[in-house]
This record gives C-alpha cells, structure tokens and sequence, in this order.
C-alpha cells in the first residue's frame, strides 16, 4: 500500500498526553454531534478513537426546543438544540455500558442550570466505572438560564470549575465559548479555579431568517453556528488559549479533514475533536487519523508530538528582521 | 444488516414530470438492505456548500440488481445539484435509514394511498410490495388518491400499469382529474363510492398529511405517514429533525420524536400537529450559479 518511499517507515506515535489524560490518538469526536457513540457504530470502529465526547448530560432529562432546530448555511449550520439528553440516570443505565464495550475512551459532557447542579451531576459521575474525564460545558449559547452566563463572565465561570473539581477525581476539561471579548482572560480563569484541560470553541451565537416569510429559521430564533465556517475563527481562539494558559488544549471547530486537525496541532493544540464533519462524512474522525499518521509519515516525523505546537511566528520577511519587531507574536 | 455509506453510481438521472426528477442508481449494498418508506442521506456535491446532505426516500428498491431509484423535486440548492449529475458519475449515500413502512397484515385488504405531489416518491415502492403480496382471487381493490398542483407535475398513468392499484387523480388546478386537494378527493370519492379503506398510507406537504390524519383518525382508520423534518446527520445523533409528539407516558409533557430514527413513518396519532410551527413558505428557487 505504499505510495511514498517513505510511507514504508515506522507507523508515527499517536499517542498524546494532555496533563492527567493518555490518548492513543488525538482525535475525538464532539459533543452532540456523535450521540452516545452507538449510531456511528455500523460506519467506523469506535475503538479507533482517542475518545468520544458524548451529547451533554444534565441531572434531569431535557426535552429540547421546538423545531426548526437546525437550519444549512454557507459551509456550516446553526443549531438551537436545546440540550435535549436523556439525563444522567438513563445515561449510565442504558447509554455507558455499550459504548464502554466497543472500547473507546469516554468523554462525558456535563451542563447543569446552577452551579449546585453541576457539582451533583460530577459527583453522581464520579463513581461510575468507565468515565475517562468530564467535559464541563459552560459555554452552551443556548440555555436562557445557564450556558452563556456561566462561560461569558470569569468569576461565574471559575465558581462552576471550583464546585466541579471539589465533586469529583476525573481529569476535568472546561469547555470555552467564543462570544466573549477576551477569551485569555476565561481560560485563566478556570484554569485557577483546577480544569486540568481546556477545549475550544464551541458553536458560535448565529441567526438566519427567511425574507420571503419574514420569520427566524429557528424557532429559538438564535442558535449556535458549526462547521467549515467557523474554522478560522476557531484556529485564533485555539491560539490564543493556548498562549495565555499552560494545561493541555484540545481544538474544535470546523474541522472536515487531516490537514484541518493538523492546523490545530500546528497552533499548540494537543488534540482535536471533530463536530459537524461527522455529519456528513460519518467516518471523517477516522480519516483524519489515516491522514495525519500520511502526513507524519511524508514528513519523516516519528511521532505527532514533534508537530504539535511547532507554528513558527517569525518574521515573515527575514531580510528585514530588525524592522519587524513590532509584531513579536510570541510575547503573550 | 445496519447501515452503511456507498459510492453510489448513477445509471439515468433524468426530468420525468415538471421539476421532477428520477435518478436510477447501482447502490447494491443499500438495495439489498433498504425497505419501502427508508431513506437515504444524499451528498449531493463534493466540498462545503451545500454542506449537508440531503435526506431523500427511496422510490424503487431493485434489491435483485443492486439498483435503486429516487424521486425527487428540484426544490433547491442541494436537488438542483442533483439534477445537474451525468451517468456514470458517482453520488455518495448514507443507508438505508428511518424506520420504513410496515406492511399491512392482510395485504388483500381495501387499502388506500394519498400522495400530494413528490409525497409519491416513497408510497411507490410500498404499492408494489403491497401488489405482489396481494392474493389475486380475492383482493380487494387498491386506491391511489394522487394529487398535484397541476398536471405536469404529475407521474404519468403509465407508471402505475405494473401496480395493483386505481388511481383517482386529483390536481390544484383542475387541469387534470377532479379540481381540488387530494384530501377532498379523498373525502368526497370515499362518500360518494362508500369505501372505508382499512389501512391509509399517505405521503405530501405537511398540511395535507395533516388533513389526512384528522380524516383518518376520526374514522378510526389506521394510517401510517411519511413526515418530514430538517435534518443534518439522519441517523439520530445531531437531535435536529424533532417533531412535536403525544407523550408516551400520556401525561402532557413536552415530548419529541425524531423523524430520522422513530420515523419517518409515523402513526396519525402520535404527533401533536398542532405544537408544529407554522410552515416557511416555499423560497422561490434562485438561480444556482
Ligand atoms: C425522510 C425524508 C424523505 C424525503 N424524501 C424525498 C423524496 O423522496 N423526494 C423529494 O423530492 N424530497 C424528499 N424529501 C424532501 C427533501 O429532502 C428536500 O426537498 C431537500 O432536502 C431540499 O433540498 P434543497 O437543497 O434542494 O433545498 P433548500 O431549500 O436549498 O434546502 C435548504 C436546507 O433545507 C432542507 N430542506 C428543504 N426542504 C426540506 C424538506 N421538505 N424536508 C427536509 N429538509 C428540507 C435541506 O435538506 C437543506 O438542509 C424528503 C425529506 C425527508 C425528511
Ligand atoms: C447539533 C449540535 C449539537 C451540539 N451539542 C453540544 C453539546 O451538547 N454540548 C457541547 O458542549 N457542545 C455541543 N455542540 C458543539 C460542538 O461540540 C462543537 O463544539 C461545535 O459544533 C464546533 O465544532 P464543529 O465546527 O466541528 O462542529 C453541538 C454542536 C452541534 C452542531
Ligand atoms: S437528523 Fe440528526 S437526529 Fe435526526
């Protein structure tokens, strides 16, 4: 099957290790576009995965908004779920177990109303076998109540980290929101208050309307943007966490191919996790892994820790280095 | 056999009634898997825009020639794309999905058929399987109530020859066949012939399958229909394609069922039609560059 001399070297090391968590590839799948796992069982071999994020739990099930909930636009989609889970109960009962059994390392994504919520949920989630780390959403554009409150204001966003990490012994991940100003500043923020990892971004606040109808497309009127569209966006905040804070991040947003994910390794990114794609491509997290153990391979690197965080900021223009020092990007 | 995604080679893929279109496909892998009333979730181009796939049914399942055909009404970006693919080129499916219909236990039964328009796609099949299962002594008649805006959106007479079916056609514009809805057709021909189908099956636009199941439910008459939602992944993972549903527990929470994995055949007393929000208006179609 070698196409390239140098596809016959040794296969490159995947794995990566983000603080408390060891991954045998950097690749996982994002919560809410992967359900628990078990519908994309007959399109890849959940076992190949670094790991699966499952949709966010909350104590109680959550019905969800009223449809329209999704709505195309160019290269992406917006999306107003509502949150709608199963709730932790029917979640370790009748979801865990058989996703525990194809292998793969589990994610659980977490978003409670209060900050008590929250810590019950992490604590009932703590004594469950199977559990990798909890994914801690505060960033959800959705929920009136919680979601947005909670990851737009540091101190919010720390006092849910604080009662999270007191409930529970799991590695913890703080999942960011991009609808903020300065996302540094929230990223240090929970990183004080004890999340272990960072993951970002989730969707960005979007709309769409008919003209011809003259209503929202959603029902909830606003809804959060995914996709191809929201890559770039997704890339600077990846950056800019990862400059501002020293725990492991992982990248999210927009990413449809190898070359995608690797944008985000390049940036410092430790992992990745892919969204929308799966949508579309139902095997795209395992593609990906084909193409950045290609691109490892051609790029004779023996393992994906040489890539990660290599981006060079230098001068663009080398011969006129001394004129270039007003745009020092590696100064935080 | 579970799903499965399949390069898809198209075969024909040709305009048969106005702004509709057949696309003939070899898909043995789905073929050999699908039942009437599944879908497909089809990529319609390579690339980001449009970005989704788009769910269509499946109108004729050849499982012994590896083959399939969908039906569909170039209603946008993602089917104008669609109707612009060459023989021999390849289109991408995700398949079969969806719960599909469930054959009627006494196929001789009076069974009767509504389809608005493209709602056709996904009731053809079934009449097939229903007409070869049929006991030919002693069936009863089969109807097909078949309406469209106008004639020329309608399938030809033609296409129903190799069916066990009589079809009472019905057109918007009294260009063809009585004038009115096809639920008015339904209504009055069933009075007047005094026919009580003992299963419905019907496909179309969200208010004619509303005026149907309100038809049916008031006769006490099974029906089993065909919705449709938005929908981005089609095998019940993005949460997107809810409908508003009668609580299973009975009680009046808010409840929803999602058409890509609890349907899209669903029974007319399962959705609560009046929670569905009011319908967007059809967008004109602009011109695709
Ligand atoms: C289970 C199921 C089976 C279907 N079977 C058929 C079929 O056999 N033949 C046929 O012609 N049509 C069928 N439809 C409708 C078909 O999916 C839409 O007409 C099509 O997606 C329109 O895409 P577009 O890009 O041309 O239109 P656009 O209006 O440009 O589409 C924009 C977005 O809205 C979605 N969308 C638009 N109209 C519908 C609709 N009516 N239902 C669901 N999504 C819609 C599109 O998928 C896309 O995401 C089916 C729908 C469902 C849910
Ligand atoms: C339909 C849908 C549902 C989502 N549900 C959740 C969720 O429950 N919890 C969460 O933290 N993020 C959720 N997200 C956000 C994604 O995990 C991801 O952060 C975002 O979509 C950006 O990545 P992408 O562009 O690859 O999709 C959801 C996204 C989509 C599209
Ligand atoms: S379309 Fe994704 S859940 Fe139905």
């Amino acid at each position: 099957m070698a196409q390239n001399p140098q596809a016959t070297a040794a296969v490159p090391d995947l794995s990566v290790r983000l603080g408390p968590l060891r991954l045998k590839n950097p690749v996982m799948t994002a919560s809410g576009t992967f359900g628990y796992g078990e519908e994309f069982a007959d399109f890849l071999d959940l076992g190949c995965l670094g790991a699966v994020v499952v949709k966010g739990i909350s104590l109680l099930p959550r019905p969800g908004n009223p449809p329209p909930r999704i709505v195309e636009t160019p290269a992406g989609m917006i999306n107003a779920i509502g949150l709608e889970n199963v709730g932790v109960e029917v979640f370790l009962a009748s979801r865990l177990p058989g996703l525990r059994e194809r292998g793969v390392p589990v994610i659980v994504n977490i978003f409670g109303n209060t900050v008590e919520e929250y810590a019950e949920l992490a604590s009932r989630l703590d004594g469950a076998a199977g559990i990798e780390a909890l994914e801690i959403n505060i960033s959800c554009p959705n929920v009136k109540q919680g979601g947005m409150i909670f990851g737009t204001d540091p101190a919010m966003a720390a006092k849910v980290v604080e009662a999270v990490r007191l409930s529970t012994g799991l590695p913890l991940i703080t999942k960011l929101t991009p609808n903020v100003t300065r996302i540094g500043e929230i990223a240090r923020a929970v990183v004080d208050a004890g999340s272990d990892i960072l993951s970002c971004i989730n969707t960005v606040a979007a709309m769409a309307v008919d003209i011809f109808s003259r209503r929202p497309k959603l029902a909830n009127v606003m809804g959060g943007l995914s996709g191809p569209a929201i890559r770039p966006v997704a890339l600077r905040c990846t950056y800019e966490v990862v400059r501002s804070v020293n725990v492991p991040v992982i990248g999210i947003g927009g990413i449809t191919g190898a070359a995608d994910a690797l944008e985000f390794l390049l940036v410092g990114a430790r992992a990745v996790q892919v969204g929308t794609a799966n949508f579309i491509n139902p095997a795209t997290a395992v593609e990906i892994l084909e193409g950045i153990e290609r691109f490892l391979q051609v790029q004779g690197l023996a393992g994906i820790e040489e890539f990660i965080g290599t981006l060079d900021t230098g001068c663009l223009f080398p011969f006129a280095e001394e004129s270039c020092e007003w745009i020092d990007l590696k100064q935080p | 056999m579970g799903k499965m995604q399949e390069d898809a080679r198209i075969i024909r893929n040709e305009e048969v009634a106005r702004m509709t279109w057949l696309m003939r496909l070899h898909s043995p892998g789905i073929a050999a898997r699908a039942r009437p009333g599944q879908f497909g979730m089809v990529r319609v181009r390579e690339g980001i825009d449009p970005l989704l796939r788009r769910p269509l049914s499946f109108h004729r399942i050849h499982s012994g020639k590896g083959e399939i055909e969908l039906l569909y009404r170039v209603a946008g970006k993602g089917t104008w794309w669609l109707s612009r693919c060459q023989p021999d080129s390849l289109v991408n499916i995700t398949g079969p999905l969806g719960n599909g219909f469930t054959m009627p236990d006494n196929p001789s039964a009076a069974i009767a058929l509504v389809a608005g328009g493209i709602g056709i796609a996904p009731l053809f099949e079934l009449m097939v399987r229903i007409s070869e299962s049929r006991s030919k002594i002693k069936a009863e008649k089969m109807h097909l109530f078949y309406g469209a805006r106008s004639a020329d959106e309608l399938l030809p007479a033609a296409v129903f020859e190799s069916t066990d079916v009589s079809v009472h056609w019905s057109t918007d514009d009294g260009s063809f066949g009585f004038s009115g809805y096809v639920t008015e057709l339904l209504e009055e021909w069933t009075a007047r012939a005094g026919f009580r189908p003992t299963e419905l099956f019907a496909c179309g636009p969200l208010a004619m399958q509303h005026n149907v199941a309100r038809w049916a439910l008031a006769r006490d008459i099974p029906v089993q229909l065909s919705l449709e939602s938005l929908m981005a992944c089609g095998i019940g993972a993005c949460l997107g394609c809810a409908l508003p549903a009668v609580h299973p527990g009975g009680s009046s929470a808010e409840h929803y069922v999602h058409v890509c994995k609890d349907g899209p055949i669903f029974s007319a007393g399962s959705i609560q039609w009046r929670k569905i929000r009011k319908q967007q208006l059809p967008s004109p179609i602009f011109p695709c560059d």
